[in-house]
């Protein structure tokens, strides 16, 4: 079932799954660097975040690594999450489906090359 | 304050979701709402948070959860009856309570609805102010006025009783000087027939001082027991008594000149017109008895005969229609000759209706023709009759009369259903009356037999005349344009053609 859920992978679940590539984050630092990385278009709130978030740990996608303070946040204990190899395998199938995406754009002189 | 609002909007997640994001979806607002301050960062904040609301409520409510997945795998492996059981808690009292509440909520509403919502309301009643108003032991009769006998060519003033099977309330009135159109007539219905006082031979030798008490006995107990405002008819039995004290019948010998003075006595009173004692030299019958099968055929045949009285229907110059109607007939016989006429008429621009020589007919009939007048149903009021029988089956489909100018012909022979029509279009300003007054005939009581030669007519419905005028009871309808009878037409015609031209 999860697996049909994430074909095709959502955007969001494919944003969160970016946003864990370079380190272990909580749920806010996902969605800060979320926002980051489309600047500031996708702003997860926390129903879809956490709900993503459900969806790819049941696909074993993500796992939970601690519950530890962030010290940039104050005293609050935070449940931070990492990419698994799985997830990392996907993010990566679904970089070049779009990377493939891309030079059929191309093609069509739909996009200019040097541009992205 | 805030932050309280919106975990009151996570309780709107399923549990399982809450159980293990609540506290973190929290955190979360609140790492935001610290962040991302000003006025217009709240605002953005707080559209994020309801649109993501939209978005994942009902990915939450639909998503499945695992267990379920695994034990369906399980399941499926194993032969014979299972079930699932996802809450791994018993259900808490708040869930079972509200849950009676709904169920008790939605079983009372549907039964009051039921009950009450889609049960149609007759309009009857809504008006009907009595019930059971058919008397048994007695008939219906058509009275005979001192106006109409002055006002009938035949001068005789005598009438004929005819009872409508199907219709309780009303009867055309019949003029002795009319026998040689009897065929066309309704059949009679009894031997009934009140002498006027022109009539020599109305004398009656047996009417003495003990009948005169007798009579006088009997009406008021009728009064009494069927007269529908009890406090007129302790007057009127006061007046009658004192009248008797003072001798002023001893020196009456006549049985139809003592009911005509007892009629206009108890008028005096009570300035109720439908209310008549009459005379009947051939006696009485014990009981009323239907219309026989064979008058009933004979009636029939008199309406095949003559077009239903539908002795003129053409349309005239200027496009004027015209229609001479010489009764209202049973609508079980003449319906669709009606439609027919009516129909012919359709693309008339005005409409004559010459009711001169119409002594009336069937209500039903009336209200038949009536519907073509009105784009919407209207109520036609008719003395005896107060039901929904009394609203026009207005539209008429296809109908195109509803807003053309109207003239009714009528002569002091117009009578009874004829006057309910010209009363009631008048009164509604539907119509334009040219003619002379008409003969103020209505069969509306209900007969009380006294004895073998007298009997009485007591209105016992109280029909609600929406109208300041009293209907046409005795006085008659009163024309708009008053002209002799014979100069109706001319006068109608000429009147719609200016109006026409006007246009």
């Amino acid at each position: 079932m999860p697996k049909q859920k994430l074909n095709p992978l959502p955007s969001a679940a494919f944003q969160i799954l970016l946003a864990l590539a370079g380190e272990d984050l909580h749920g806010y630092g996902i969605m800060r660097r979320v926002a980051a990385q489309t600047d500031g278009r996708m702003r997860l709130g926390p129903g879809t975040l956490y709900s993503s978030i459900q969806t790819l740990l049941e696909a074993k996608l993500i796992e939970e690594v601690d519950t530890r303070e962030d010290a940039k946040l104050g005293g609050e204990r935070r449940r931070y999450y990492r990419l698994t190899s799985a997830g990392r395998k996907l993010a990566r199938a679904e970089a070049e489906r779009l990377a493939d995406l891309l030079r059929v754009a191309r093609s069509r002189k739909i996009l200019r090359g040097e541009y992205v | 304050m805030s932050e309280k609002i919106y975990a009151w909007l996570l309780r709107l997640y399923p549990s399982r979701f809450r159980e293990a994001y609540g506290d973190e979806a929290l955190q979360l607002f609140r790492d935001r709402s610290r962040d991302e301050r000003g006025f217009f960062s709240r605002v953005r904040l707080w559209l994020d948070l309801l649109g993501d609301l939209a978005l994942s409520l009902p990915m939450e409510y639909f998503r499945v959860q695992p267990e379920v997945i695994r034990s369906s795998a399980r399941l499926s492996s194993k032969n014979g009856p299972s079930f699932l059981v996802l809450a791994n808690q018993p259900l808490g009292a708040g869930a079972l309570l509200s849950g009676s509440a709904l169920s008790l909520a939605a079983l009372i509403t549907f039964s009051v609805l039921l009950n009450h919502g889609v049960r149609p309301v007759p309009l009857s009643a809504l008006i009907h102010p009595t019930s059971g108003v058919v008397n048994e032991s007695s008939s219906h009769f058509s009275p005979s006025t001192p106006r109409v006998a002055d006002n009938t060519e035949a001068g005789a003033g005598a009438s004929t009783s005819q009872e409508q099977p199907t219709i309780a309330s009303t009867s055309s009135q019949w003029a002795n000087g009319e026998a040689s159109d009897a065929q066309s007539r309704p059949p009679k219905q009894q031997s009934q027939q009140p002498e006027g006082t022109t009539n020599p031979a109305g004398r009656d030798a047996r009417f003495d001082k003990a009948e005169c008490e007798r009579v006088i006995e009997a009406a008021v107990a009728n009064l009494k027991e069927h007269y529908i405002d009890p406090a007129i008819a302790q007057k009127m039995e006061e007046a009658l008594l004192s009248h008797e004290n003072a001798g002023d019948y001893d020196t009456i010998t006549d049985g139809a000149a003592f009911a005509t003075l007892l009629t206009r006595q108890l008028r005096d009173v009570s300035h109720d017109m439908h209310l008549e004692v009459v005379y009947s030299k051939t006696p009485l019958p014990e009981r009323s008895t239907g219309p026989s099968p064979e008058r009933f055929a004979l009636y029939r045949k008199a309406m095949e005969q003559h077009n239903c009285t539908f002795e003129k229907v053409e349309i005239t110059t200027h496009n004027i229609g015209y229609l001479k109607l010489n009764s209202f007939p049973d609508p079980s016989i003449c319906e669709s000759t009606a439609k027919t006429a009516m129909a012919s008429l359709n693309h008339a621009d005005a409409l004559i209706f010459d009711l001169r020589d119409n002594r009336g007919g069937y209500p039903s009939m009336v209200m038949l023709i009536a519907a073509y007048l009105f784009d919407h149903p209207e109520y036609m009021y008719n003395p005896g009759d107060m039901t929904e029988r009394s609203w026009t089956q207005s539209p008429v489909p296809g109908n195109r009369l509803a807003d053309k100018p109207v003239y009714v012909l009528t002569s002091a022979r117009t009578f009874s259903g004829a006057e309910h029509f010209s009363y009631d279009l008048k009164m509604l300003k539907r119509a334009t009356l040219v003619g002379e007054t008409t003969g103020g005939a209505t069969d509306v009581g209900v007969f009380h037999r006294i004895d073998d030669h007298f009997g009485m007519g007591i209105r016992e419905t109280r029909a609600i005349n929406p109208y300041s005028e009293p209907d046409w009871a005795v006085t008659g309808v009163g024309p708009d344009v008053k002209v002799k009878a014979a100069d109706a037409l001319q006068t109608a015609m000429k009147l719609a053609e200016s109006k026409l031209a006007k246009k």
